[in-house]
């Protein structure tokens, strides 16, 4: 029975789905359409180009594209197969069915996902077929087996994780309006995404892209779960008796911000004011030892920025690194309060912005603040260690002098600022997923916020203005001395 | 069949149902009547084992809603509250789809879908699709759909909403069917009539609760008192009231007439007859007021809503007519 009704659903959505020319039109054009545009639009392209090996180089992020346009329709068809059906009052007929949730969610998921990626896969195999036909050559040096074979596995990588994603979203919402808004949350990383593949195609690391093929489709399988956690049938009938209160919102923020307490104890259990002194003696350990999880996870993003940085730095050749640290090491970019006041606010913009992006995109721009500080500091201490100098001070080229003079003074404050903010911001972006503790995605979001605001005010922006003036300040002066 | 054990349940501060307990016996047809969010939809869903109660249990033809959820919503069909039809689908689709969902064969439920079709008077539409059909007929699919799979239980929500009268009689008529086929219906409207007509027991609910059960004369004689007969006389009524409350409590008097409660008709009413007519009082008419699941409904519904603040003028004015009536 198990199998037979998941077929069962996936099959009437898909009929479903297919019967429907608002998406079947789009989906046509863009699987047969699009790719003999595109085919027929490379001659142009290459003499516009004319250099062949940026064409070759392209040529599989094209395909990417060409696949990617249809696959994305997965969002569309989970919101409708999700949302939609609940705002047209027919899921609880299904609610209904002797069917548990697993089986409904993984009908629903399927039939979301099917569609999108066979046109995807049509759309893929036409380009690669036209181009095979009109550009023989470009086909056999620009599109090898392997690479089409990673590819796929990159947008059903996504794919699923848009489905997954739109899944968290629906059960967050009773409107297909709503969910178009909030589909957003998985548009933003998805972009990000797509950007930072291409870079990979263009530059031509495949093994690296097949492992982050590889860490999407793990990424996508715990949103599956997650989904599949949020998709039952207490949550999706609990959701009508749920009401949109501005002034209750506010209220609740604001308690959130008088006093520290676990997120499961509900705002009407707060009757403490608020306390600077109860805030930096007991509220603050007590927070920062509950955000255990989310300071692994940013100290786990400034690891992965290090042994980037690390690997960047011995496997390519970079002469612009190489010249910028001829011309500066020695020398500072600048000096006094002033120069610190920029450093700041640079920092202290950073940090908002990222935690709050985070939000929208499950924490994966606070994941990258530390990453890439972290990443840097790394590629310059390996750059400069692999010269051979030795790490003695006094040398100019010591990794060590470098560490002592540009980043100890001030980046002992600002480099655990930095991984504090991102662990807010981490717990922000997690409080889109379901948990365990009976709380809702509201009130955990809601929660999360005022930590993060009442942190990054008393504490982040302090330490930030801190390390600024130290930087400003004290890192000139050390610099002078060490080189 | 249905046995429910103080079943509540809360979404989050939100308290929908408080301590339900209901005992409906195989084939009995029970109403479930109340105001818009007194709690009935959320009830039904919990004995559909759609949602887990808070606190409370309850079984299913001796399968537990939370144990054994899977079997309860295989043996009881359900029909929601809106039809909720897949627009694009066609009616032997639709019901073949949720058929063998239940289990049934594809086979069985073809041949099954053509005799409800048939039977709702739907079978010339069969070949349109369901976006094509009127309000009514969409509610009949919504119907068949809960009873394609010949369920032991059903709880129909509404059933006749939308429907033109000859339909909505076509409904009433099949669920009269159901009912003699020993089937344990759980009927949900604001139908009175319909409730009136059709249910063996009708449950009040209000603000969650069950705040009245019985049959339709239990729940007459426990909320409007006695039966009230009125005598209409060919005089004036004045001073007759001293000769009928030797009989039976006199309970309202006009010019030409006097109301009397009394449970036993057959041996009050020719006493007093007898005694009018010892007077020469002539009789016109002699006669008990009708009183209808409508009035009883109003009474009690009524009551709670003016303890809350919480009644509509229109109908507070009924609703005083029927207090009047049975003081």
């Amino acid at each position: 029975m198990t199998v037979r009704s998941i077929g069962i659903i996936a099959r009437r959505e898909i009929r479903d789905t297919l019967s429907d020319w608002r998406l079947l039109l789009p989906i046509v054009i863009l699987s047969l359409v699009f790719p003999a545009v595109l085919v027929a639009a490379t001659n142009i392209f290459i003499n516009f180009i004319d250099e062949p090996n940026v064409v070759r180089a392209i040529v599989p992020f094209a395909m990417l594209l060409i696949g990617f346009i249809p696959a994305s329709f997965s969002l569309i068809t989970a919101l409708e197969s999700f949302v939609g059906e609940r705002e047209r009052n027919s899921l609880e007929a299904l609610l209904a069915m002797p069917i548990s949730d697993g089986q409904l969610y993984i009908g629903k998921l399927l039939s979301a996902l099917l569609p999108p990626l066979g046109s995807a896969l049509v759309a893929m195999g036409v380009f690669a077929l036209l181009l095979r036909l009109r550009e023989p050559a470009l086909f056999a040096q620009g599109l090898k087996t392997e690479y089409a074979v990673t590819i796929v596995l990159l947008l059903a990588a996504k794919a699923v994780l848009m489905v997954a994603g739109a899944v968290i979203i629906s059960s967050h919402t009773s409107s297909i309006r709503a969910a178009n808004l909030l589909a957003s949350f998985v548009l933003l990383p998805t972009a990000a995404l797509i950007q930072v593949e291409a870079l990979y195609i263009v530059a031509g690391l495949w093994w690296q892209l097949r492992i982050f093929a590889l860490a999407l489709a793990i990424i996508a399988a715990v949103l599956v779960r997650t989904g599949m956690n949020a998709f039952n049938r207490e949550e999706i009938l609990s959701r009508e008796h749920e009401q949109f209160n501005l002034r209750g919102i506010w209220r609740t923020f604001k308690t959130y911000l008088r006093a520290y307490h676990p997120v499961e104890v509900p705002a009407s259990a707060y009757v403490d004011r608020f306390s600077l002194n109860r805030f930096y003696r007991r509220e603050l350990p007590a927070l920062l030892r509950d955000f255990r999880l989310p300071l692994a996870v940013a100290c786990i993003a400034a690891l992965c920025g290090i042994i980037g940085g690390v690997y960047v730095s011995q496997r390519y050749q970079l002469p612009w690194l190489d010249g910028f640290l001829d011309r500066q090491i020695g020398q500072t970019a600048g000096q006094g309060v002033r120069f610190g006041f920029g450093i700041f606010f640079n920092n202290i913009r950073v940090a908002l912005l990222s935690s709050l992006l985070s939000a929208l995109s499950f924490g994966l721009f606070a994941f990258l603040v530390p990453a890439v500080a972290f990443g840097q500091v790394a590629l310059v201490t390996t750059t400069l260690a692999g010269r051979g100098t030795g790490w003695v001070l006094g040398n100019t080229d010591s990794p060590l002098a470098f560490l002592v003079a540009y980043i100890l003074p001030h980046g002992i404050i600002e480099l655990p600022v930095a991984i504090l903010a991102a662990a807010l911001g981490i717990r922000m972006g997690a409080s889109l997923m379901p948990n365990q503790r009976g709380v809702s995605v509201g009130q955990n979001m809601l929660w999360a916020l005022a930590q993060f605001i009442k942190v990054y005010v008393l504490v982040i922006v302090p330490l930030y203005l801190l390390a600024a003036l130290l930087e400003g300040l004290v890192t000139p002066i050390i610099v002078r001395l060490v080189y | 069949m249905i046995e429910a054990v103080h079943l509540s349940k809360s979404f989050g501060t939100f308290q929908a149902v408080q301590d339900i307990s209901l005992n409906v016996k195989e084939g009995e047809l029970v109403a479930l009547l109340g105001p818009n969010g007194a709690g009935k939809t959320t009830t039904v869903r919990m004995l559909a084992a759609i949602l887990r109660p808070s606190t409370g249990h309850a079984r299913i033809g001796g399968y537990d809603i939370v144990e054994d959820a899977a079997r309860v919503r295989h043996i009881v069909g359900l029909l929601t509250e809106f039809p909720g039809l897949y627009l694009r689908m066609k009616p032997v689709e639709y019901l073949q789809f949720f058929g063998e969902l239940q289990g049934v064969s594809r086979a069985d439920c073809r041949q099954r879908s053509e005799q409800l079709l048939k039977r709702f008077d739907l079978w010339p539409a069969r070949d349109k699709r369901l976006d094509a059909y009127s309000k009514g007929m969409k509610q009949k699919i919504a119907l068949l759909r809960a009873m394609i799979h010949e369920p032991q239980v059903l709880y129909l929500d509404e059933p006749t909403t939308a429907m033109d009268p000859h339909s909505a009689r076509t409904v009433r008529d099949a669920i009269g069917e159901l009912r003699a086929a020993r089937r344990t219906v759980l009927l949900t409207t604001h139908n009175l009539a319909e409730a009136e007509d059709l249910a063996d027991r009708i449950v009040i609910i209000f603000g969650g609760q069950i705040i009245a059960q019985g049959t339709r004369a239990e729940l007459t004689r426990e909320l409007l008192g006695d039966p009230i007969w009125e005598v209409q006389v060919g005089t004036r009524a004045a001073g007759l009231a001293a000769v009928i409350s030797a009989f039976a409590p006199v309970v309202a008097e006009g010019t030409d007439w006097l109301r009397f409660r009394t449970t036993d008709a057959a041996r009050v009413n020719p006493q007093i007859m007898s005694a009018l007519a010892e007077r020469h009082v002539p009789v016109i008419k002699l006669n008990d007021l009708p009183r209808s699941l409508e009035d009883v409904y109003l009474r009690i519904v009524g009551e709670l809503h003016a303890e809350r603040g919480t009644w509509s003028g229109t109908v507070a004015n009924k609703a005083e007519d029927v207090v009047e009536v049975a003081s």
